[in-house]
């Protein structure tokens, strides 16, 4: 746009009007249940960002006078001050599980956001060419995708650790692939109708070449969808990745991983019910997060939300 | 109307010689001998006893790499097992593996020995017998109508499998089961304090050890491996994971083992100083990460595997070295070991019969590629030590194999635990044995004992089998030579005895008489003909089973068997 336009037709008849991103974001502060996603999102990216702080042992060291499996000790709560304080207690292997939590969360966000990236920048590219290009092509691209869909995701997962072999690395990679297929749908379907919208065609009659319009065009403006998605598919990736370590799958001993603590505890259910009971929290407390953060964002960006709500 | 009498009559004639020719023969045969004497058809079939054909499986020679010459049915109940070399053991051997089971020679022609038709219709001449097997869930045994010994004290079995400690402890807590197997030390105190339950502490000699490849580097160097043995702090993991009543390794074989153990000899102490010391002198990489393999398979020598596993990985992490777990299934793990690709792995071992040579033998022979090399100054004691029939000669010679031991250090012995089982406090006459449960004693009010292990059994053609949970059902359905009940001295089962010669080279078994399998066939002398060859001997045309491996016979009476193909 030319800039030395917007003040003429402001002046005219258009009242000012923000950045949509700016009033999005407004939207989203004032979206209640966005709210309690980002606040406890906010706390977790602490805990991530300053583990080192935060913990008060190393997440991996046996701890020589600890007992194992002791219950949770709070000086504040009235566990007696000669013992020493274990704010979730301690595991079966005699270490902090407050640290391991700490640390925990690190790993999770870690695999949440490049899980997630690694599957939009893939499904992405895949989902914008089909619905670009269009023809055999889309046929080809979206027929394969709709292959891995009829999988069980997590299934899928399994099968392709089961090749690759354990590893974080090779779940992280498994989650990202059985997440490509969500991301490449929801962009081909964008693409199909923002790129038939006017100033695109306008674009294509000024002479541009098919990638300068993909990218500069069609892309930017039907990444919109992608952006909710994004965010849900962070917490089904944390999910899927506690669920991989959990059956021992995923990350390895003794990794602060929430699935794995939750996983190598599981039988200490009655007796020692604090250790799965505090991974649990975790898991679900992040995966809330991203899930109503995901729903805030659907309601801000969804237009016929916008002056209903 | 005298005609219609006659029709009559010749009709009930003809119809009671049917009923006679069908009717099971074996359960009316010996009350209704005497009566029938006059009868001159129903005679040559208890004359047709002497014409017995004894049946044997004979080595050509003793050069085939197994011990067994032979194996003959002398007459209808008496059966003489000649070998190449002493065999001092041979009762305790055929009285606690459950591989050494009698089958009917008639059942197993019919089925042709595949495991999938033993599995449907398991014949035996055990206290019980299967009523039905729902894959995945449960197996019901029965009373067996025509068992030998004892009525067992409760009319059902019922044998379930749950792979999660807790989930087992939650269905016990809970009555849907009368017992349970691998009682976590986590729960003790949980079960002690239940009015309900009592515990049930069963006594095996058994070890967990790090095993270790001497064929892959760093581990090849003698002093590395000395050196790595110093740094693991075995009372602390026996503290921190097993039961009470579970101790420390100080040496090879646990004390239990006599001959063989070696009072008072601890062979290495934890000295993680000296041990990085030692490392670094031989120039060991502790940049470098190495792989520590085990599987998640909980056993009285390994309580809680991953648990174990890790501390170990801590302890060692201490000392400067890096350890990467992995954990693998069992099924693809145990022939991984056995194959000598794991460079530190644990595995355990429980005794399968009270004798030193089902320690050193088994371990410390080169059996399997699993340690690597194995060390010739050892073997040679180990197998002069096998055949001594002194028990005097035999402790000095092992207790020279105990010293090697920790100078060649093949692997490292880390703990030998009690194992608990739990059981509801309305439960009587619970005594478990080395070997097993005894549960054809154990009593209930409504007469059924229902028990919870941890994996299903993997077939019932237990000949072919290797694991404690097939052997658990294996055990209620057939019988042995001898068995083992609640001490370690082998009692009489189907044999009215075994008698050996002087060296022990020859045992001639008579067995009892008027015992009958499930299918009404009498127990003879070719049964256990039928039954060792099956497992012995690469050509007998009805070995089939489930692996086709019959890996005890080869662990037993091998290492190799008769006409074994070459690998």
């Amino acid at each position: 746009m030319n800039q030395a336009q917007v003040p003429v037709l402001s002046a005219d008849s258009i009242p000012e009007r923000d950045n949509p991103t700016v009033i999005m974001v407004r939207r989203l502060f004032q979206h209640r249940s966005a709210q309690l996603g980002m606040f406890i999102l906010s706390i977790l990216i602490i805990c991530a960002v300053f583990a080192r702080q935060i913990a008060p042992y190393d997440p991996i060291k046996q701890l020589a006078d600890a007992k194992r499996r002791e219950p949770p000790c709070i000086h504040l709560l009235g566990c007696a001050p000669e013992k020493t304080q274990h704010i979730m207690g301690v595991d079966g292997n005699s270490r902090d599980q407050f640290s391991r939590i700490i640390y925990g969360a690190r790993l999770s966000l870690v695999v949440g956001i490049s899980t997630v990236t690694f599957a939009i920048l893939i499904g992405g590219l895949l989902g914008a060419m089909a619905g670009f290009l269009g023809g055999w092509l889309d046929d080809l691209i979206m027929r394969s995708l709709d292959v891995l869909m009829a999988f069980p995701s997590l299934l899928l997962a399994i099968a392709i650790v089961a090749v690759l072999g354990p590893g974080l690395i090779n779940a992280l990679l498994a989650i990202a692939i059985i997440e490509i297929p969500i991301f490449a749908r929801v962009i081909r379907a964008s693409v199909l109708s923002v790129k038939e919208l006017d100033y695109v065609m306008a674009s294509r009659a000024q002479g541009a070449s098919e990638l300068r319009v993909l990218f500069t065009r069609v892309l930017p403006n039907a990444v919109t969808p992608l952006i909710v998605q994004g965010t849900l598919g962070i917490a089904s990736a944390i999910l899927s990745a506690a669920a991989l370590s959990f059956l021992g799958l995923g990350a390895e001993f003794p990794t602060p991983e929430w699935g794995l603590m939750l996983g190598e505890e599981r039988n200490s259910v009655f007796n020692a019910p604090f250790l799965v009971f505090f991974p649990g929290l975790a898991i679900m407390l992040t995966v809330l997060s991203f899930n109503l953060i995901g729903d805030g964002l659907r309601d801000v960006l969804d237009p016929r939300l916008v002056h209903g709500g | 109307m005298k005609n219609k009498f006659y029709v009559l009559l010749s009709v009930l004639v003809l119809a009671s010689m049917a009923l006679a020719a069908c009717g099971a023969p074996a359960t009316e045969a010996p009350a209704a001998e005497p009566t029938q004497a006059p009868a001159p058809t129903e005679a040559p079939a208890p004359t047709a006893a002497p014409a017995f054909v004894g049946e044997s499986l004979v080595a050509p020679d003793c050069n085939y790499g197994g011990n067994i010459k032979s194996i003959e049915a002398v007459d209808e109940l008496t059966v003489k097992f000649t070998f190449c070399a002493p065999e001092p053991a041979f009762i305790a051997k055929v009285g606690s593996v459950e591989a050494f089971n009698i089958l009917d020679e008639g059942y197993l022609k019919e089925t042709g020995g595949d495991a999938v038709k033993i599995n449907d219709n398991p014949i035996g001449t055990g206290p019980y017998i299967v009523k039905e097997w729902v894959r995945g869930d449960h197996i019901t045994f029965e009373a067996n109508p025509n068992y030998f010994g004892t009525k067992p004290a409760n009319s059902t079995f019922i044998l379930k499998w749950n792979k999660e400690a807790a989930a087992r402890l939650l269905d016990l807590q809970s009555g849907n089961v009368s017992g349970i197997a691998e009682v976590t030390a986590d729960d003790l105190a949980t079960i002690s304090a239940d009015a309900n339950l009592q515990l049930a502490p069963r006594k095996i000699n058994n070890f967990l050890y790090l095993g270790i490849n001497n064929t892959i580097a760093p581990w090849d160097n003698e002093n590395v491996r000395q050196g790595l043995a110093m740094l693991i702090n075995k009372q602390k993991i026996v503290d921190d994971f097993y039961a009470p009543g579970s101790v420390a390794a100080t040496q090879f074989v646990p004390a239990g083992v006599k001959p063989g153990y070696t009072d008072g000899y601890v062979d290495t102490t934890y000295d993680p100083a000296k041990g990085i010391e030692m490392l670094k002198a031989e120039g060991f990489d502790f940049d470098k990460e190495y792989t520590l393999s085990y599987a998640e398979r909980t056993r009285p020598y390994f309580p809680q595997p991953t648990k174990i596993a890790q501390a170990v990985q801590a302890q060692l992490a201490e000392s400067g070295i890096k350890i990467k777990l992995e954990m693998e299934e069992w099924a693809t793990y145990l022939p991984a070991t056995r194959e000598g690709k794991k460079e530190l792995f644990f595995l355990g071992w429980s005794e399968d019969y009270p004798d030193a040579t089902n320690w050193y033998d088994v371990f410390l022979m080169g059996t399997s590629k699993a340690f690597g090399n194995p060390f010739p100054d050892m073997m040679d004691l180990i197998s002069k030590a096998g055949k001594s029939g002194d028990p005097v000669e035999r402790q000095k010679m092992y207790d020279e194999v105990n010293k090697l031991y920790a100078q060649h250090v093949p692997n490292i012995v880390i703990a030998h635990g009690t194992v608990n089982q739990a059981y509801l406090a309305s439960v009587e006459n619970v005594v478990l044995g080395p070997y097993n449960e005894n549960f054809k004693q154990m009593k209930t009010a409504d007469g059924t004992v229902v028990f919870s292990q941890d994996g299903e059994p993997v077939s019932l053609t237990c000949a072919d089998e290797t694991d404690g949970n097939s052997f658990r059902a294996c055990n209620m359905v057939f019988s042995k030579l001898y068995t083992f009940t609640t001490t370690s001295v082998a009692e009489p089962d189907l044999a009215e005895s075994c008698t050996g010669n002087a060296d022990a080279t020859e045992w001639t078994c008579v067995l009892k008489k008027g015992v009958v399998f499930s299918n009404g066939a009498a127990l003879d002398a070719n049964d256990v003909v039928a039954s060792f060859s099956i497992g012995l001997d690469y050509k007998y045309p009805l070995r089939k089973g489930n692996t086709g491996a019959y890996q005890y016979f080869k662990d037993l009476f091998g290492p190799k068997v008769l006409n074994q193909p070459a690998e």
